[in-house]
């Protein structure tokens, strides 16, 4: 294997219809990392994972599959979760599972077995003899879910698993996508719900109009970011404003603005000199999705010049 | 074997064993096994339909002799005696007599006209030299009417006794007939094209399923397209053998309820390569051209997204396959013109005619060569319908095959 890396991307690049929607796209996964790839809908998060698992091929670039060229080499050790969900309707939901097992490598008796396991400890166990058209959505997802992890993969690859999921599934499929990780899988996952990649992600790249645009952990994207002091007066006065920073911006609570470099402390003495009073004051760290926005915002200013260009 | 290989053997398997199991436990694939009966019931209805009708038109029919009375009985006699030279279905209509009056020429052409049965035919005038007359559809029976009084002169003059006894005695013969093997050759040329074109065609929805199910994804994940197309294949091949097994057996066995005449008679059709081999290789054959038009459907249907799409894409299909079995049907005759080596070697029409090859001629070596040739020719096929399938539906690559190609080897030389 390369180094560390479950995954090794460089310069992926995708043509539809003469159209390019991945452009130069570079990813480096850790192994035994929860990765995430991020972007904005039509992106090409989907076209890029489908690329590195060796579904379609790349026009251009280079890319390495657990320690192979040829990603289909590694078809025994990868699960996969692809954004349209799809199972036979007439199957039961353990067959179903252990069938996505079988593609993998796994027979079927042990597949069987390990998938009752599983439903049972993703607390579905009253339905692996139920038939997929009969589940709900949800579960038919979770089902899928099971599917590609059945075979214990080395690498699991999620393309928005959480889509479709309400809340209460959406936590069973965090613990399940936790518990995989702490088996020693590598995971992943492609979302645009930035919580979910807060929460679960260690490392993350943005794609953004079919190009890279960032690649680092959640805490560095969200350094991308200055921090922000939220002031509250302690009473509303005409020359108020005069006396913050620049950049400060005035919301329902009070007023935020970046936090200078030399520290909030220069600011709040010209506030107090100038007579306002401090009834509260924090300072928030940006989360994942300011950063997200901001990254992504970038990319569309970006491309629109380019447009105009 | 490397281990890649034993992989996507065990994958294909995998697929095989899902759409085989998916196919035949279901109550669908039970009136499936049970439609050749719906098909002879419908076609024993219309035999009988037909039958009724052909016996009503004859009953409703008759040819008429004016002669004296007393002519009329060794005419009758005479007539029975011929009737014995006709099969059921060709028996000439019922002879009636009519009394000579003063115009029997008259009284001839009233009979066609009057109201009862048709008369197809009438004779009048002296037996030496009758006169007949016959209408739009009576013409081989006035011929039957002219043999008659021939016939009943000719016993007339040589007296009532006959002057020629003779004994039947049915053989069976210890090989199979020329015309025999014709007919086997017929037989297994017609049976391959029926069997291939009522069960492939099933083929040609199987990757419409997946479609609809987004399954695959799932599959173009795990496993080549390739091993999808053929383990489907395989699958469908899986069911159509257990139809084929069925209805084989209970054919097999329709020689002991026959009755001994006709089962002699089956007994004459049979392949000059001899049965044992014959039997194998009819089923190598209709293996061949299962998959062969089997690849085709599934490559074809993989590229429709709707029923509507899926019915005219199988027409065009269909119609070629039919050429192919006119084609085939002309190597049955077991001619040896470059028709026949052309269906031979075509590979469309080649299961076809070499299984008329094997029922007429009892070289073996052929048809090794032609069941590698037709097995290169399904892969060929599969590998088409899984790079269309892979370019058209999955999107990948880009522009035409060959610059698809050139591109990925760039890719893995990169990465090389």
């Amino acid at each position: 294997m390369a180094g560390d890396l479950a995954i090794s991307a460089s310069g992926l690049v995708k043509n539809f219809g003469g159209k390019r929607v991945v452009d130069g796209v570079d990813v480096a996964v850790p192994t035994g990392a929860i990765y995430g790839v991020l972007g904005p809908n039509g992106a090409g998060k989907t076209t890029t994972l489908r690329m590195l698992l060796g579904i379609i091929e790349p026009d251009g670039g280079r890319r390495t599959l657990l320690g192979h060229n040829h990603p289909r080499d590694a078809s025994d050790r990868v699960g996969y979760l692809p954004e349209e969900r799809g199972l036979y309707p007439a199957m039961r939901a353990k067959d179903a599972i252990a069938f996505m097992g079988a593609l993998r490598g796994l027979d079927l008796k042990t597949g069987r077995k390990r998938a009752a396991d599983l439903m049972e400890h993703a607390g579905l166990g009253y339905a692996a003899d139920t038939k997929i058209r009969k589940l709900s959505k949800g579960m038919a997802q979770l089902v899928q879910l099971l599917g590609s992890v059945v075979h214990q993969p080395e690498l699991l690859v999620l393309d928005e698993p959480f889509s479709g999921l309400d809340p209460v599934n959406q936590e069973r499929l965090e613990a399940l996508i936790l518990a995989e990780r702490n088996r020693g899988a590598t995971i992943v996952m492609s979302t645009h719900v930035m919580a979910h990649a807060e929460r679960l992600c260690d490392r993350l790249t943005i794609i953004a109009g079919g190009k890279h645009r960032f690649e680092g952990t959640v805490a560095q994207a969200r350094g991308l970011l200055p921090m922000r002091a939220h002031y509250v007066p302690d009473r509303d006065g005409p020359d108020l404003a005069a006396h913050l920073p620049e950049g400060a911006v005035h919301g329902k609570d009070g007023w935020r603005f970046p936090v200078p470099d030399g520290g909030v402390e220069a600011a709040l003495r010209r506030l107090i000199d100038g007579g306002h009073g401090i009834a509260g004051l924090s300072i928030e760290r940006p989360g994942l999705h300011d950063a997200f926005v901001r990254i992504v915002g970038a990319a569309a200013a970006e491309g629109k010049q380019e447009t105009v260009a | 074997m490397s281990a890649n290989s034993n992989r996507i053997v065990r994958q294909t398997l995998t697929i095989a064993r899902r759409d085989f199991v998916a196919t035949v436990f279901t109550p669908t694939f039970l009136l499936f096994l049970l439609s050749p009966v719906i098909m002879l019931s419908f076609g024993l209805i219309g035999g009988l339909g037909a039958s009724s009708m052909a016996t009503s038109a004859a009953e409703k029919a008759r040819i008429v002799a004016i002669v004296a009375p007393a002519q009329q009985a060794a005419m009758r006699a005479t007539d029975a005696r011929l009737r014995k030279l006709f099969g059921r279905s060709d028996q000439p209509p019922v002879l009636t007599f009519d009394t000579p009056g003063a115009d029997p020429q008259a009284q001839a052409r009233r009979a066609f006209s009057g109201a009862g049965p048709d008369t197809t035919a009438a004779l009048y005038g002296d037996l030496s030299a009758p006169k007949i007359l016959y209408g739009g559809q009576g013409r081989g029976d006035s011929r039957y009417l002219a043999e008659l009084a021939e016939s009943t002169l000719r016993a007339d003059r040589t007296g009532a006794a006959p002057v020629s006894t003779a004994t039947f005695t049915s053989v069976a013969r210890a090989r199979a007939s020329s015309g025999g093997h014709s007919q086997a050759a017929f037989f297994s040329v017609f049976g391959i094209f029926f069997l291939s074109l009522l069960l492939s065609g099933q083929a040609v929805g199987t990757m419409a399923e997946e479609r609809n199910n987004k399954v695959v994804e799932i599959l173009a994940a795990a496993v080549p397209l390739e091993a999808v197309f053929f383990g489907k294949l395989l699958g469908m091949f899986g069911s159509a053998v257990l139809f084929v097994g069925f209805w084989g057996t209970l054919a097999s066995q329709i020689t002991s309820i026959l009755p001994a005449g006709m089962a002699g008679g089956l007994g004459e059709i049979g392949p000059a390569i001899g049965l044992p081999l014959f039997v194998p290789l009819f089923f190598a054959y209709f293996a061949m051209a299962y998959m062969l038009l089997g690849a085709v459907f599934l490559g074809v249907g993989a590229q429709a997204t709707t029923p509507r799409e899926l019915q005219m894409l199988s027409l065009p299909i269909t119609i070629v396959q039919v050429l192919m079995f006119s084609l085939a049907l002309r190597a049955a005759g077991g001619n040896d013109g470059w028709v026949t080596r052309f269906a031979e070697i075509f590979p469309f029409s080649s299961p076809f005619a070499m299984a008329a090859h094997a029922a007429n001629f009892a070289d073996v070596w052929p048809h090794l060569l032609a069941l590698a040739w037709q097995a290169l020719w399904v892969a060929i096929a599969i590998t088409l319908g899984a790079r269309a399938f892979r370019r058209g539906v999955l999107q990948s690559g880009s522009g035409s095959w060959f610059k698809g190609r050139s591109k990925a080897a760039v890719v893995h030389e990169g990465v090389a």
